[in-house]
């Protein structure tokens, strides 16, 4: 019951508001780096750091299309942060369950 | 002053917050359930079948005092520990959560307990999972984004 390297790293790639953005922006279709700077109105150098952090935590997917490099969102990442808190929320509901059980059946 | 309900108890797991939230309403005294949290009964309820199953507990439960619990995960030994932050019975109890071994901050457990028409509500929150940074970069675009994102999961 505790989280390994990969989910610290996706916590740390979320933390950041343009990051967020970014995934959210990509949840309504792929989008270029090009097109991605123009929407956040963010330098090239700028948003590209961003989609390397993304990459690397596999939040989002990149693609070859002709000459250009299209992104798409992934949320498989996202399922092992779910996955573990989902544990400790089994266990606690569960044992609360036992403890009222414990103290009302005498 | 509300009536205890027979509803079972209730967890739910806040992603954006990086925290459990959970409550479940006793048909005992504040001062009952409160011993039931601050002794070796703990072992009785800190269990979840053939999950996670705690054989031993051992405390001090003062301010400063600490807490070490045994046991199994999945077949697995493990060893728990934390510090007491607060005792203030047979209201609020609060203290730190680590596995010993396991990567990663140790988070808190907060139990508050209030009178109710024949029992204790018992609220429970678990917070801390998330890192300082993802505390801290937690805004109010935030959650709609992941909310949207995780209903693809």
């Amino acid at each position: 019951m505790h989280r390994g390297k990969a989910s610290n790293d996706v916590y740390r790639a979320i933390a950041d508001p343009t990051r967020r953005a970014i995934l959210d922006r990509l949840r309504a279709g792929p989008a270029n780096a090009g097109s991605l700077a123009a929407d956040f109105r963010a330098s090239r150098p700028s948003i590209s750091k961003h989609l390397r952090i993304l990459r690397e935590t596999r939040l989002i997917i990149d693609a070859r299309r002709g000459r250009e490099r299209v992104y798409t969102v992934n949320p498989v990442p996202l399922q092992s942060i779910a996955g573990w808190l989902e544990g400790y929320r089994a266990f606690w509901q569960s044992s609360l369950g036992r403890l009222k059980r414990n103290l009302e059946d005498k | 002053m509300t009536t205890l309900s027979k509803a079972a108890a209730r967890a739910v797991a806040d992603l954006t917050e990086g925290e459990i939230v959970a409550a479940v309403e006793i048909s005992a005294s504040r001062e009952r359930v409160f011993k039931a949290l601050t002794t070796r009964e703990i072992v009785r309820w800190w269990v979840r079948p053939g999950v996670f199953d705690t054989t031993d507990w051992t405390g001090e439960v003062r301010k400063g005092g600490r807490w070490r619990a045994s046991g199994t995960v999945r077949g697995e030994a493990y060893v728990l520990e934390g510090e007491y932050l607060e005792v203030d019975p047979p209201a609020r109890l609060v203290h730190t959560w680590n596995r010993v071994g396991a990567p990663g901050k140790p988070t808190t457990v907060t139990y508050m307990l209030e009178d109710i028409e024949g029992g204790t509500r018992l609220t429970l929150k678990h917070t801390g999972f998330t890192s300082q940074e993802a505390c801290g970069g937690a805004s109010a675009g935030w959650q709609t984004s992941f909310e949207r994102l995780a209903a693809l999961l």
